[in-house]
């Protein structure tokens, strides 16, 4: 059974709290099909666990070998391929901290192979270098797909292995 | 590829591989494959080929 509330243009509809204990959950409208709601909208995050050597003033795809979370599959080497079309808050952190020494650290989101958009464009002085981009992202739900490329020019350049300092992360915010 | 390069042409400098305004862009993919070379776009030095950086 279905119940649908309609109301004419300036009229309003309310809902009252409910006095028994066994119906306190309402669902508005139910998280499945292909209503965007905060029960079924993709998220995930990812970190890694072990440091990466890369070559100086190369970009380089960072690998997030372990997963925090991945509420509907789709992270997978790296790389985060949402099966659900949409608007995406994506975040990325990496740290050159493995370093020698440094002169540049930055950070970029690709998307479908190509860079998309440029984070924090650090010069360090030492061999710390955290840096971080975080952008709102289209993503197709079929065959976009997005990726955290570094760039770290210094001596014996090395992406740093933690959880909290080097992770990629992400979040539908608006169905397309 | 980053040494190789500047070995090829030692009048490179860092700058040539600034991330947003160098002419070069060396990308690796981490798919096992390596470095390489994405954008060439020096003014001056032609692209090497293979050969010269196998």
């Amino acid at each position: 059974m279905s119940l649908k509330l309609n109301t004419a243009s300036g009229g309003s509809i309310s809902l009252q709290e409910t006095n028994t204990a066994s119906n306190f959950t309402a669902t508005l409208p139910a998280a499945t099909g292909d209503v965007m709601v905060s029960g079924n909208m993709p998220a995930f995050s990812a970190y890694a666990s072990a440091n990466q050597n890369i070559t100086s003033s190369t970009w380089t795809k960072v690998t997030f070998d372990t997963e925090e979370f991945d509420t509907n599959s789709n992270f997978a080497s790296s790389r985060f391929t949402p099966t659900v079309a949409g608007y995406y808050q994506i975040n990325g952190a990496t740290n050159g901290g493995n370093s020698a020494t440094m002169t540049r650290s930055m950070i970029q989101i690709y998307k479908n192979g190509g860079g998309y958009k440029y984070g924090a464009d650090l010069s360090p002085t030492g061999s710390n270098g955290g840096t971080t981009v975080s952008s709102i992202v289209y993503l197709n739900g079929s065959t976009d797909y997005v990726e955290i490329y570094a760039f770290i020019t210094g001596t014996t350049p090395s992406i740093f292995s933690n959880s909290s300092l080097v992770y990629f992360n992400g979040s539908m915010v608006r169905g397309a | 590829m980053f040494e190789k390069l500047k070995s090829l042409y030692p009048s490179l400098t860092d700058s040539d591989f600034d991330p947003i305004k160098g002419t070069i862009t060396l990308q690796n993919d981490s798919d096992g494959k390596g470095d390489y070379i994405a954008k060439w776009e020096h003014p001056t030095l032609a692209r090497p080929t293979d050969e010269e950086l196998a």
